[in-house]
């Protein structure tokens, strides 16, 4: 099954007439350096594959810090609940919206809670993986690369941009919104993709001719940089011109407001960037996988407001962007999936707050989803030898379901080993 | 871009007696690089790039290993002095340069080395209080500060303590006490890791931003703790869980500065709000109160016993892979991309022989053969405050500190807001689609503020790029024909972004 979005075909039709291939990717790797290959040097790898499989499109959401799975999906009836947590439990159970009579999502996620009334959330329990680590930059890693061993450096999204995709020529088939560095999940020596931070701003302030000049200059570039400069400004060349055109065709049909209470160290403007990846989506840029963060979530101090405040942001956000993706009628074709390196504690501190943990749920939102509870709860009375959640399910299962499931992608060859499959999309593709 | 100089194709190549590149490379529209590589190769040319000194070109190789790679100019004084001073510094005027190059980089080092760090002025709103005034402020403050200084090293290396040992004002939520620590990083930027270990951890924006103020022993915080130990000394991956456990009681009691009175301020004039912020006379760290302390015994690192912060400290120090993880971390910032690991082992053994002084750390760095040699040269990414004040130096531009304080989020660098608690990253991290856009954004807006004053730009290919050029660089450089025009290529060029 091949939908092709024309321009990509056309893109890519250029793209090989010319003829470029050459090697400056192998000389970064020689260099033993992460450096990415420049638009030409890419071309290799267009030839040798044969377009996507389908058109669907994933974007994910990073709850940077550690997001308290015990406050997103509350336990209703765990006893142990009060006692592990005297300050922080207070009311979060009696407003909690039960979704059964076990669990309720937190109060705060009233929009979220609408989409799993009408069987379009996914909540999977117990995600973790095996001997976790408490570090935030080593754990962001493993969930960024799907490789708790630490060996990999490419990140999951990257490699599947460059297995299964052909992202060479049309750098918005991989996007981050909202940032102004490459998220570890989309690197890859042999993607491409692009970064923005802030669409109205986006542009060369100085006009066509500074646009046509720095295209001319970053060209050829020697040296470690080289390929990773040139690209950069190729991509950033081709993305303007991009999204002149998606701008002046794209109206947003749903209330985007960042203007809810500013959270400390939630420095992304969340709605705006879910904003940004809507226009990406509708006005057929052929964008696939898009990832946005939202920061804060590293709650040891009075994490009670914090962290409700942050689930309501992310709800207000959230809930704009489905909104606006069904008015577009694109609803069906965008899998909306939440993740952060760990969770927390499930024994306050002494500061209102939680120390780092392990195993927390993720959601999965969208009209691809098959709405219900998955995995495995998590017991307040077995808890592992340092006090935290065991991991019921391998996040790695959750990645393979959306690869092989949603984006028809190859999930073997980008993971690198099989996982059990968790059955959260109401019609999951053939796998390839 | 302002001025007609012409940045795109069809105009004509200027005749200019400081021609820039005479040599004409065979990389046009419709060649691969690899037709222009063998091209080149078969004229005798090297491709990587042109090289230019004394205005005329030379020094043209061939690459030795096969990649495309910058041709080193560091065989000679001046190119090795302008390194120093890239990597030290926020760029310079010519007249610095002048004064640097007539030195000779052997005293050129040493000055950097020898010179206490010029304290800057005090901050007019420093005092408000509560510390509520706008972060803008004291951004600005610092980055006029660096300008003017005499001791720009001193800043160099207050800015890469601020992205190691960091916090950022939003969740300490008091830019006084964000200014303090500016103060004490300043201060205790080149003295040695112990003493400034215990600074650190007393330091009352440190106290808030990693939660250690928040710490009691009886129900110890462990995130000051962790850090402590994975982000500031000794890296993941050389101690336990436990241990940050047992560590972050041992660590615990310390608290904010007792204020010397509070002010009521009236926060919401409407309603009649009145809120009260604490008021310090002057600048203070933590203290320690023994009543929230731990008392007991802990393990800690292989040893039991009682436990307080200095000994905490101590015996972070006693662990060999405190000074290696240091020593790699300033290699990245100062050296190369990827110091290779006996490098690295060698200057740790001279920082932890030295008692882990800092000037001893850093005269090892800048003296070794590995600064200076050829597969360092271009290893290292400007970072976005970087080259923005070198930019603006190079052109002698006005009011920059308020451009740069706004210009660098889009890059990926504010002051005072580090993304997270690991700092700002380093080199390719800080190349993306939105950065490069944003950075040749703040050439041109310099350039705008520069309007007719601008400099002669004779030498500035030479001056701040080492006469070391793409071929499109050299190429676009040659066809410019006027001064706004070459300056914009020399700033916005990739050789630019590299120091």
């Amino acid at each position: 099954m091949t939908r092709e979005i024309g321009i990509n075909q056309l893109k890519r039709r250029d793209f090989l007439k010319a003829g470029l291939v050459f090697g400056a990717g192998a000389a970064g790797l020689a260099a033993g350096y992460a450096a990415v290959p420049d638009a030409f040097a890419r071309a290799v790898y267009a030839a040798k594959k044969e377009g996507v499989a389908n058109d669907n499109i994933l974007v994910m959401i990073q709850l940077a810090g550690g997001n308290d799975g015990l406050r997103t999906v509350v336990p209703l009836a765990d006893p142990a609940l009060h006692d592990l947590r005297p300050k922080l439990s207070g009311s979060m159970v009696s407003q909690a919206l039960p979704v059964n009579t076990q669990w309720g999502l937190n109060h705060n996620l009233g929009a979220i809670k609408g989409l799993w009334d009408k069987g379009k959330v996914a909540i999977v329990q117990g995600v973790g993986y095996p001997n976790p680590t408490f570090s935030h930059f080593e754990s962001i890693r493993i969930w960024e690369t799907g490789d708790p061993t630490r060996r990999q450096v490419d990140g999951w999204l990257g490699r599947t941009l460059a297995t299964a995709y052909d992202s060479n020529g049309h750098p918005l088939t991989g996007c981050a919104c909202g940032t102004t560095n490459v998220p570890g999940a989309l690197r890859d020596l042999q993607a491409t993709m692009t970064v923005i931070q802030n669409q109205k701003t986006f542009g060369f302030s100085g006009g066509s001719e500074v646009e046509a000049a720095v295209g001319a200059l970053y060209k050829g570039t020697p040296g470690i940089y080289g390929a990773l400069f040139d690209t950069a400004m190729a991509t950033a060349t081709e993305t303007i011109s991009t999204l002149r055109t998606s701008a002046a065709t794209y109206h947003p049909m749903a209330d985007y407001s960042d203007k809810v209470k500013l959270v400390y160290s939630s420095k992304n403007q969340l709605a705006a960037a879910l904003q940004l990846a809507a226009e990406l989506i509708v006005t057929g840029t052929g964008v696939k996988l898009l990832h946005v963060t939202l920061g804060g979530f590293d709650t040891h101090y009075t994490e009670l407001n914090r962290h409700d405040d942050l689930m309501g942001y992310l709800d207000s956000a959230v809930g704009a962007f489905y909104q606006d993706l069904a008015a577009h009628g694109m609803a069906d074709k965008v899998l909306i999936a939440t993740w952060s390196e760990f969770g927390r504690r499930p024994k306050e501190n002494a500061s209102g707050g939680t120390d780092h943990g392990a195993a927390a749920p993720l959601l999965l939102i969208g009209n691809p989803v098959k709405g219900g509870l998955y995995g495995e709860a998590p017991s307040l009375t077995s808890l592992d030898k340092t006090g935290n959640l065991p991991y019921s399910v391998d996040f790695r299962s959750v990645y393979q379901e959306i690869l092989a499931g949603h984006l028809g992608a190859g999930s073997n060859q980008i993971l690198g080993a099989s996982f059990d499959r968790i059955p959260f999309l109401s019609a999951p593709v053939a796998a390839v | 871009m302002r001025g007609g100089g012409g940045l795109n194709g069809g105009m004509s190549v200027a005749p200019s007696r400081e021609k820039v590149a005479a040599i004409d490379l065979p990389v046009r529209r419709g060649l691969t690089r690899r037709q222009a590589l063998a091209a080149a190769l078969a004229a005798g040319v090297g491709v990587g790039a042109v090289r230019l000194l004394g205005g005329s070109m030379q020094g043209i190789g061939r690459p030795s290993n096969g990649t495309m790679d910058w041709i080193s100019p560091l065989g000679s004084e001046g190119a090795r002095v302008m390194q120093m001073l890239r990597r030290t510094s926020f760029g310079y005027t010519a007249a610095q340069l002048e004064s640097a190059l007539s030195e000779g980089f052997k005293k050129t080092v040493d000055r950097l080395l020898e010179t206490k760090p010029v304290e800057p002025p005090v901050l007019a709103a420093a005092g408000t209080p509560g510390g509520r005034f706008s972060v803008a402020l004291l951004q600005q403050w610092w980055l006029d500060h660096i300008l003017s200084t005499a001791t720009p090293f001193g800043e160099r290396m207050t800015l890469f303590w601020h992205g190691h040992f960091t916090s950022d004002y939003r969740k300490v939520g008091d830019e006084n006490f964000m200014y303090w620590q500016n103060l004490t990083w300043r201060r205790m930027s080149m003295t040695d890791l112990r003493s400034m270990l215990i600074q650190v951890t007393s330091d009352p924006a440190m106290l808030k931003y990693l939660d250690l103020a928040q710490s009691t022993g009886q129900s110890p915080n462990e995130n000051y703790s962790r850090e402590l130990m994975e982000l500031f000394t000794m890296g993941a991956g050389n101690f336990t869980e436990t241990d940050v456990r047992q560590s972050a009681k041992a660590l615990a009691g310390w608290q904010l500065p007792q204020p010397d009175s509070y002010a009521t301020v009236v926060v919401d004039k409407a309603n009649n709000v009145t809120r009260k912020y604490p008021v310090y006379a002057a600048q203070k760290a933590g203290v320690l109160n023994p009543k929230r302390a731990f008392s007991g015994s802990v393990t800690f690192l292989g040893k039991s016993g009682p436990l307080d912060t200095q000994g905490v400290i101590d015996r972070i120090l006693a662990q060999p892979s405190t000074a290696v993880y240091i020593a790699s971390k300033v290699a990245r910032h100062f050296v190369t991309a990827q110091p290779d690991a006996a490098y690295v082992k060698s200057l740790a053994d001279t920082f932890r022989r030295s008692k882990y002084d800092m000037k001893t750390l850093m005269h090892a760095v800048f003296t070794s053969p590995q600064f200076n040699a050829g597969q360092s040269y271009r290893t290292l990414v400007k970072t976005p405050t970087e080259f923005m004040l070198h930019a603006g130096q190079a052109l002698g531009a006005p009011n920059l500190s308020k451009l740069v304080a706004g210009a660098g989020s889009g890059m990926g660098q504010s002051l005072f807001d580090p993304p997270d608690v690991n700092g700002w990253p380093t080199n390719d991290s800080w190349i993306s689609s939105n950065t490069v856009v944003e950075r040749v954004n703040f050439v041109t807006a310099v350039m705008n503020q520069v309007k007719k004053s601008i400099p002669s730009s004779a030498n500035a290919p030479q001056t701040h790029l080492d006469g070391v050029l793409s071929a499109q660089t050299a190429k676009l450089l040659n066809q410019a024909t006027d001064d706004r025009a070459r300056w914009f290529i020399t700033l916005a060029s990739p050789e630019f972004q590299l120091k």
